[in-house]
């Protein structure tokens, strides 16, 4: 389906939604009459005006899926989804233990990314109910994989912009502090916490540029803006504030670290080496050891105005 | 070759610093999302609880 399509879509009965994501626009379509779909939670946040502009298209319908799946299996995550190579296409399949060994879904994506079609199988949905066709995790690895086609990288981090415009990414693995970091900085006045855990960067207009996402942790935190990217701090724990430079290599391995990518992809992680290589040469980085009280505001604050 | 080698201002060396191995653990179950993001369920009837829905293999957030 083409974008003229969509346009040919809104004008039928068919339903669309498209949703942006870090300036990249994914739109949705059911042709089926009793697909109804919908996005969930915070995704609605993410929710734009229809139009012909949108960057990838995805199509969902009903179906009949089967084991084994065609293709060459790619990776297996160890949980809800594996992926397939079918010829130059991209197979994700997602299982769950409560419907045995046939998939509840599927999607196919060409080799750019840019289109795709899921299936949702019959039988494990309830039709008078909408659906979430690109629901999680399908959505975060559409978005991971066409960033690190050449657009940018999503990583593990707390994503703020400061009231004078700044923008801080507090970066960390589970446990490492970014729902703490999150939730002191949203007390705060005039502060927009772009995510408690998941921000993507891009480089645009030759700036860096950290965008929320609709993938929050416990602080539920998620918003669709974007800001400059002043400032990369590593999260670590202290007994006070404290920044301890961290070496460009390092600074890099870290990001990696924290980033979602698809590692069983080499190009994909090419470019990534290559987009935080970048990143930490134009952006400040260090170790952010804190002690978890809103004293760390204002040592951030003088730190990054030193 | 002692003239060019006079003529070439002095340089500073760098001090010596040894080699260091930093390791950075990658924690694969987050990296490849396989974990439940906080506060979601995964699979049919997430929304509607008419249908079971897949159980989340970890948490995290």
């Amino acid at each position: 389906m083409t974008n003229d399509e969509i346009e040919s879509t809104n004008a039928s009965s068919a339903a669309v939604l498209t949703v942006s994501i870090g300036d990249i626009r994914i739109a949705l379509i059911s042709h089926e009459p009793d697909l109804r779909l919908e996005v969930q939670r915070a995704t609605k946040r993410f929710l734009v005006d229809n139009d012909d502009d949108a960057d990838v298209i995805v199509r969902a319908g009903w179906g009949e899926l089967h084991d084994p799946a065609a293709g060459n299996q790619t990776f297996d995550s160890g949980s809800v989804w594996r992926l397939y190579r079918q010829n130059s296409n991209h197979l994700f399949r997602f299982t769950s233990p409560a419907f045995g060994t046939l998939p509840y879904k599927q999607a196919c994506f060409s080799s750019d990314f840019t289109s795709g079609d899921i299936v949702l199988h019959r039988d494990y949905f309830d039709h008078r109910q909408p659906v979430d066709a690109l629901e999680y995790p399908l959505d975060e690895l559409l978005m991971m994989n066409l960033l690190t086609l050449g657009r940018g990288v999503e990583v593990h981090a707390c994503g703020v912009e400061d009231s004078d415009g700044r923008g801080y990414l507090f970066v960390g693995q589970s446990g490492a502090g970014k729902t703490t970091t999150a939730r002191l900085w949203h007390k705060a006045r005039g502060i927009q916490v772009l995510s408690d855990d998941r921000i993507i960067l891009r480089c645009l207009e030759g700036s860096i540029w950290m965008y929320g996402t609709p993938w929050h942790g416990e602080a539920e935190l998620a918003y669709s803006t974007r800001t400059p990217l002043t400032q990369i701090f590593f999260l670590g724990r202290g007994e006070s504030n404290e920044v301890v430079p961290v070496r460009p290599a390092e600074a890099v391995a870290r990001l990696m670290a924290s980033s979602f990518v698809p590692f069983y992809n080499c190009s994909a992680l090419d470019h990534a080496l290559e987009f935080f290589e970048h990143v930490t040469e134009a952006v400040p980085c260090g170790e952010l050891r804190f002690a978890p009280d809103e004293r760390v505001l204002e040592f951030v604050r003088g730190y990054t105005h030193e | 070759m002692n003239d060019r080698l006079q003529q070439e201002p002095q340089r500073t060396k760098k001090a010596y610093s040894k080699p260091e191995l930093v390791q950075v653990p990658l924690r694969p179950e987050e990296a490849v999302l396989g974990h439940c993001k906080m506060g979601s369920v995964i699979g049919p009837g997430g929304s509607s609880n008419c249908m079971p829905v897949a159980a989340c293999f970890t948490l995290g957030s």
